[in-house]
């Protein structure tokens, strides 16, 4: 997973739900000076709750994008932002 | 030069020859023992077994030289030990800032123990003994369901097609667990990086200084003060601290989320300040009944009472008149 262009990572799942490995994956995916880098938010359900799970991904041109990530797995969620990161890598290597 | 053998002379040859074997029976100073009967139990049922293997190494249906097995085992025997512990997720922490935190952390249960051996209670060093342990996922599942699920010991008889073992790494534990459809609540925690921290005894002051240190919330849990805990403000271990997400506890085997570890740790006073309050509460319980209990007796002394008086009086008064009457009939 591309994560040099995200800006803001923030995240809100149950951990007592089996739908919450998404999201959970995701946090584990950002490499270990992520907090440097970006401003990573975490808000923990308790365990009774029903809400669904989200990952939402800002980057560095200002795009937000809010995905769910019980549908989509942890794969899909990386092909979500990988998209938008090739068209933000893409446009950095013709500006240098 | 005459043979290096020589031949046998004719009274060994004649021996030698003899087809009947020389003294087949032995004389022995004592009397021969006569061997009892076989008992009962050995007539019908045949001797035990005789075991085939060392005590200590009882043959294992998983092959026990790997180190999942070994993993497997070593949870099992975690969880039965274990009566408090946290799950936490790490994300990405590196070497240096895990011992950052250890150090953090184990410093602050000394002071724990410190504060608990000046207040007079007798010394434990917990301290030594509570772990941060990173966790392989699926055998930490799989030892949790042997833990939970199998119980040889509540069972009324082994199974007679089995081999007798119970332990962690036997057939019957895998079959047990294996034929389960039960699913643990702490199962869905159970996947990603996780690391636990044990603790040997359920101690809600050392589980608060924990989560002071690891996951610090302001007005239940303050993170320790630039003067009381310098080294916590290191930027190595802060970067730790933030990639480590508190997810539950089990606790006692029950499973507990963010919010009711959080309840736990907030117990005032420990264990210690918990069975106060208990023995308060259940003082002004007996307080309570006896006084409902006297409560019957009493009104019923007083009920029984003011009849009496009441009776007394009338008596009087009747005796009274009678000797009015009585006067005027003179």
């Amino acid at each position: 997973m591309i994560t040099r262009f995200i800006t803001e990572v923030s995240t809100v799942f149950n951990p007592f739900s089996p739908k919450a490995k998404t999201a959970r994956l995701f946090l584990s995916f950002l490499p270990p000076d992520a907090r440097q880098t970006m401003k990573i938010t975490t808000k923990l359900l308790p365990r009774s709750s029903k809400e669904p799970s989200f990952v939402q991904v800002k980057f560095k041109d200002g795009k937000e994008i809010k995905l769910d990530a019980e549908k989509l797995g942890i794969k899909g969620v990386a092909e979500e932002v990988n998209r938008h990161s090739r068209i933000l890598s893409r446009a950095d290597e013709l500006a240098n | 030069m005459p043979p290096r053998i020589q031949p046998p002379s004719k009274a060994i040859a004649s021996i030698l020859r003899c087809r009947r074997p020389l003294r087949n029976q032995r004389q022995y100073a004592t009397a021969a023992a006569i061997t009892p009967a076989a008992s009962h139990e050995q007539m019908t049922g045949g001797s035990p077994a005789i075991s085939r293997f060392p005590a200590t190494q009882p043959p294992s249906y998983k092959p026990p030289e790997f180190r999942k097995s070994q993993l497997l085992r070593q949870y099992a025997s975690v969880l039965r030990s274990t009566p408090l512990m946290l799950i936490f997720q790490h994300n990405n922490l590196k070497s240096t800032e895990w011992i950052g935190i250890r150090r953090e952390l184990s410093l602050a249960l000394k002071k724990v123990d410190q504060a608990r051996v000046a207040a007079g209670f007798p010394p434990e060093n917990l301290a030594d003994a509570i772990k941060l342990q990173t966790i392989q996922t699926g055998i930490f599942s799989s030892a949790l369901r042997i833990v939970e699920y199998y119980k040889p010991e509540k069972q009324p008889q082994a199974d007679p097609n089995g081999d007798g073992l119970t332990h962690v790494l036997s057939k019957a534990a895998h079959e047990a667990v294996s034929a389960t459809k039960k699913v643990h609540p702490l199962a869905p925690l159970l996947s990603g990086p996780l690391v636990l921290l044990t603790f040997p005894t359920v101690s809600p002051q050392h589980l608060k200084a924990a989560l002071s240190i690891l996951a610090p919330s302001a007005p239940q849990f303050p993170p320790p003060t630039r003067r009381a805990s310098p080294g916590w403000h290191d930027p190595g271990v802060q970067a730790g601290i933030q990639k480590l997400l508190l997810l539950g506890a089990r606790v006692e085997g029950n499973v507990f989320d963010v919010e009711g570890t959080k309840w736990v740790g907030s117990i005032e006073g420990g264990l210690e300040g918990l069975r106060g309050q208990l023995v308060a509460m259940l003082q002004s319980i007996g307080a309570g009944v006896t006084n409902t209990l006297e409560s019957a007796g009493k009104n019923l002394y007083f009920t029984v009472e003011s009849r009496r008086t009441m009776l007394e009086d009338e008596a009087k008064g009747g005796s009274s008149e009678g000797s009015k009457k009585e006067s005027k009939a003179e």
